[in-house]
């Protein structure tokens, strides 16, 4: 069965929208910038919680920004499309925030004074944000689920997608994932000691580690039955998947790059093609150090000496976390849609471990035919997903 | 497919406990989780660093796979509501009272939704599908529904749980405020999906799931649809387990099962988003207990959010469409 990807939405520190996106890709133009409140390099998405729930016209402080940034992206890869009483569509979404942003306030202030309303405690939950996409979309009475893995979130809400479409369940899903800037994770990965304090350095011998970043991307995934039906046309196709799990540790990856080299094998042989033509990698390289090379030996351990080109996109966005699979799995959609590899930035000195030298350019040339897409996560959880051109 | 273990922790006594359902009465209120001795099943280091929807979890998962034999399950899902909320907390606390910059990352690394499923992997060395899904009241019935597409492609035993504590604050009054008279508890039951059945007599089938979000106000197309889809009407169900909303939910479910018993597990179980698991293992217990009551299909409608709607129906092979052989 073939799972057709016929809608794209995304919104990062990039742009606020897929046209955005194209142009900065190709411009080599990061959205990293220094942020005063913080004193940190942050992704962050310059629109505001107010201006995002004005043009949704969401009212008040009722919605995470989980949940506005996820519409904005959700709303553009749906437009044109609407509910269909033959059509069985789900929604698929990805956050390791959820309502936490608008939670961590109340819980920080509610320390000082406990007579606070406790209202923002609702809006807590992982599915709450979900459903708010959900309804704003019309997408209501069938599956509207959520998925959690931290940083392979993105790319497991797709997979998930996919396999709800094989499994004869739905014919079309929106799926994809969103996460803000939230205190919590800014103070999170500071305690682990993971930030560069400059722009990050993806695959890079002097990298000091990830900046993070926020924003939401959404794909539309459908099978035969349901492009008979809408009459949408295929950008390209979702062909592998897989996911597998680390069991090395909590957050460190193994230096043999298990999970990654399980998952990446098992994607490719979901599609049915063999590691040679793939033309394309887009790595979950995070400029940490631990991941980076953990990353590279899963390469070499299933490319053997003819490692195709790969980058990391963490340099433009920063780590997106739940969003990051989506968001990335959009950028492997543009890379097929412009038969280009896309820029590796920052990058000058190849890792003494490997001599692994990305892709630094947006470089047309060759057809890009097959692009695989890593995600990895906390609790050693890893995916794989592979994007198909169409002929 | 089947249900070949289960097993669950909560304020009754479940765990380890084979035939709990007959005797089960109505939970007294207040009402405390009652943990089990847990060093026969996370060595004791392990348990000091656990929150104990960690500890739940896995001790149920080590007692699932004790049950039917199996030492490496071929995925692992989980679903949880509020997923690793204790550590959570912690760190949020750790965040107010911080005076220098350094804050000790070990609750952040404990405190995405997800440590559940990556903590059994770690623990088990599992290498397989990883998997946790978090929404809301529908949590268990998403996780359990990716179970199922697990061994539709292939896999032979899959370990499937629901986990959600309660203790903390925040999951309390979230809690009330969904349910104003709502006994909130917390608890997690684990099960193994397999392909083939075991030794276990008699079989318990797992049917089918449904999970169906911002339904409207009227769960009854859903449940009648999917009654169909399983080739079921509502006179061949025997028993209704179900939680809502009094008296809409219960209302609705009378109009459409006139013949079957209609039971609001709750009573048993508490409020909790994940407690459509703890009457999945009620069901089972009833279906294999030493003398188990005439009951063949049985559905669970767990309508704990109004405008959500999980659905599961279990059956033993022997006792198919209303007629018990």
């Amino acid at each position: 069965m073939k799972i057709y990807v016929t809608g794209i939405g995304v919104v990062s520190a990039i742009g606020s929208n897929v046209d955005e996106h194209r142009y900065a890709l190709e411009a080599g133009r990061t959205g990293i910038r220094f942020s005063e409140s913080h004193n940190l390099m942050l992704g962050e998405v310059p629109q505001s919680d107010e201006a995002l729930a004005k043009r949704f016209e969401l009212s008040g402080d009722d919605h995470s920004r989980t949940a506005l940034l996820g519409l904005a992206a959700a709303s553009e890869c749906w437009a044109g499309n609407k509910p269909d009483g033959q059509l069985r569509t789900g929604l698929i979404s990805a956050t390791s925030v959820g309502g936490l942003d608008r939670m961590e306030r109340y819980y920080l202030q509610a320390k000082q004074n406990p007579s606070l309303d406790i209202h923002p405690l609702m809006i807590h939950d992982n599915g709450r944000t979900t459903e708010t996409i959900a309804r704003a979309l019309g997408i209501t009475g069938s599956y509207i689920g959520t998925v959690s893995t931290a940083c392979s979130s993105g790319a497991n809400a797709i997979m998930l997608g996919a396999r709800q479409i094989e499994s004869g369940r739905l014919d079309r899903v929106l799926v994809g994932g969103s996460d803000p800037i939230a205190l919590f994770n800014i103070k999170g990965f500071s305690s682990l000691m993971i930030y560069d304090p400059d722009i990050c350095k993806p695959f890079d011998d002097a990298r000091k580690g990830l900046n993070l970043g926020e924003g939401a991307a959404f794909l539309l995934l459908e099978n035969e039955r349901s492009l008979s039906q809408t009459g949408n046309t295929p950008l390209c196709l979702l062909a592998g998947w897989a996911n597998a799990t680390d069991a090395y540790h909590q957050t460190a990856s193994s230096p043999e790059g298990r999970g990654a080299t399980l998952t990446m094998r098992g994607a490719l042989a979901k599609a049915g093609i063999s590691p040679e033509v793939v033309s394309y990698v887009n790595a979950h390289g995070t400029g940490t150090d631990n991941n980076d090379l953990s990353e590279s030996a899963a390469l070499k351990n299933v490319f053997g000496a003819a490692i195709p080109p790969f980058s990391s996109t963490k340099g433009f966005t920063g780590h997106t976390l739940a969003a990051a699979g989506a968001i990335e799995a959009v950028f492997c959609v543009l890379s097929i849609l412009s038969d280009a590899t896309l820029p590796n930035l920052n990058f000058k000195t190849a890792m003494k471990e490997t001599g692994f030298v990305p892709e630094t350019a947006f470089r047309k040339g060759s057809q890009i035919e097959n692009v695989l897409s890593n995600s990895f996560g906390f609790g050693g959880n890893c995916t794989s997903l592979l994007f198909q051109k169409l002929h | 497919m089947y249900i070949t273990a289960a097993s669950t922790i909560s304020h009754q006594p479940t765990f380890r406990n084979k035939g709990f359902a007959a005797g089960l009465t109505v939970l007294a209120r207040p009402s405390a989780l009652l943990h089990p001795d847990y060093k026969s099943f996370i060595p004791a280091m392990n348990r000091r660093r656990m929150s104990d929807v960690l500890a739940m979890a896995m001790a149920c998962s080590v007692d699932c796979l004790e049950q039917c034999g199996v030492a490496q399950p071929d995925a692992i899902l989980v679903g949880t509501s509020m997923g690793s909320n204790f550590f959570t907390k912690t760190f949020l606390d750790k965040i107010a009272n911080a005076s220098g910059p350094m804050i000790s990352p070990t609750a952040f690394i404990l405190s995405t939704h997800n440590t559940i499923a990556g903590q059994i992997s770690l623990f088990l060395e599992n290498p397989n599908y990883n998997m946790t899904h978090t929404q809301n009241s529908l949590s268990f019935e998403q996780a359990l529904l990716d179970g199922m597409f697990c061994l539709q492609n292939g896999d032979h035993h899959v370990l499937v749980g629901a986990a959600d504590e309660s203790e903390d604050v925040l999951y309390n009054l979230n809690a009330r405020l969904k349910t104003m008279d709502a006994h909130a508890t917390c608890g997690a039951s684990f099960f193994v999906l397999s392909a083939e059945k075991s030794a276990a007599s008699p079989p318990v089938r797992l049917v089918d799931v449904g999970s169906f979000g911002l339904i409207g106000d009227d769960l009854s197309p859903y449940v009648l649809e999917f009654l169909q889809v399983n080739q079921l009407t509502p006179d061949q169900i025997d028993l209704v387990l179900y939680a809502g909303t009094k008296p809409a939910t219960e209302n609705a479910l009378r109009r459409m099962f006139a013949g079957p018993v209609l039971l609001d597990y709750q009573v048993f179980s508490g409020v909790y988003y994940t407690n459509p698991a703890f009457a999945l293992h009620y069901a089972v217990d009833l279906l294999t207990g030493e003398r188990p009551p005439p009951v063949g299909n049985i559905l669970i409608c767990n309508n704990l959010i109004p405008e959500n709607l999980g659905l599961l129906l279990i059956d033993t092979e022997n006792a198919r469409h209303g007629t018990l052989d």
